[in-house]
């Protein structure tokens, strides 16, 4: 499993679609549900995919189906071996006001802490470029 | 060199850039600050006289360039020090009659890239605004998308690429003598 963290719009897909060779349908893209009416399809991860993107996405809609993202993740462990996971890193702003955003951004830390620990190996994308954390 | 510095705010990335920026001064040759703020109210007067003090005594020659980038005057011999894009993208997207140019990013993304050509010798220094927790509303997100855009060029075509955090000094891409 790679796990590729950074910023946003700072070139985490487009580095893994060229590492990797992805095509779009290699992608699976989370969905978060809207503001203000939950995630009423709850948390949802297609790992026959080669990646998932936007998996701060995933851990909103977790947020707000009230399920640790990480014991998700923990149940199918045998199906992400292999997966390449994108994230955006939403941990280095101001606290937000908004209580579903605070809880947001600390399962985002939890979720990426475990799932750091679990890779093969770990980028940063900064400004395009990769960075090797592990 | 052209270098692009990136990193949170209040991290001392203006205090190396400026060290970087007299250290590839030759002699001779001008030292060029390029200042973007337009200042909007006093806090900003405040943030500019600071960054003035903190200059005085480097030698630079300060030129006043808030948007238009591309149309700079200058001996191209010289060094060059740009603080910061962050500025020039806000002066040229959110216009001063209240209009928003959507597409300010590629232009100025190519402007600085030809900065970059004629001089050889410039530092860039950007801000790392990517990582909130926020759903920010559309036109915030544009610019956040707008400045990672020229960042990401800019990363590019610098020979060198360095993140601040806190003083300390990342080197992303390429080789700089400390």
């Amino acid at each position: 499993m790679h796990l590729i963290f950074g910023g946003a719009y700072q070139g985490k897909l487009d580095y893994a679609k060229e590492r990797y060779q992805l095509g779009e349908e290699d992608i699976f893209f989370c969905s978060a549900g809207e503001t203000g009416e939950g995630c009423p399809s709850g948390p949802q991860i297609d790992l026959n995919k080669k990646a998932v993107a936007r998996l701060e996405d995933f851990v909103l809609c977790c947020v707000r189906s009230g399920v640790e993202a990480a014991d998700y993740l923990e149940e199918r462990r045998e199906e992400w071996s292999n997966t390449i996971f994108l994230c955006t890193d939403i941990s280095a702003g101001i606290v937000p006001f908004e209580k579903e955003l605070r809880a947001w951004r600390e399962m985002v830390g939890r979720t990426l802490t475990y799932l750091g620990k679990e890779a093969k190996e770990v980028t940063r994308v900064f400004c395009g470029l990769p960075q090797k954390i592990k | 060199m052209n270098i692009f510095i990136s990193g949170g705010c209040k991290n001392g990335k203006s205090y190396y850039a400026q060290h970087l920026a007299k250290k590839q001064a030759l002699d001779n040759a001008p030292l060029y600050y390029i200042a973007t703020m337009e200042p909007a109210d006093e806090e900003d007067q405040a943030r500019i006289l600071r960054h003035q003090q903190e200059r005085d005594g480097w030698g630079f020659t300060t030129l006043e360039k808030s948007s238009a980038i591309g149309d700079l005057h200058a001996d191209f011999s010289g060094s060059f020090l740009l603080d910061s894009v962050t500025a020039l993208l806000s002066n040229e997207m959110f216009r001063k009659d209240g209009t928003v140019d959507r597409t300010a990013h590629l232009r100025i993304a190519e402007e600085l890239e030809q900065l970059a050509d004629q001089s050889g010798n410039i530092v860039f220094v950007s801000d790392y605004i990517y990582s909130d927790a926020m759903k920010y509303e559309e036109l915030t997100e544009l610019y956040r998308k707008g400045l990672a855009w020229i960042d990401r060029a800019l990363a590019r075509k610098c020979d060198a690429v360095i993140e601040v955090s806190y003083g300390n000094i990342q080197l992303l891409k390429g080789d700089i003598l400390r």
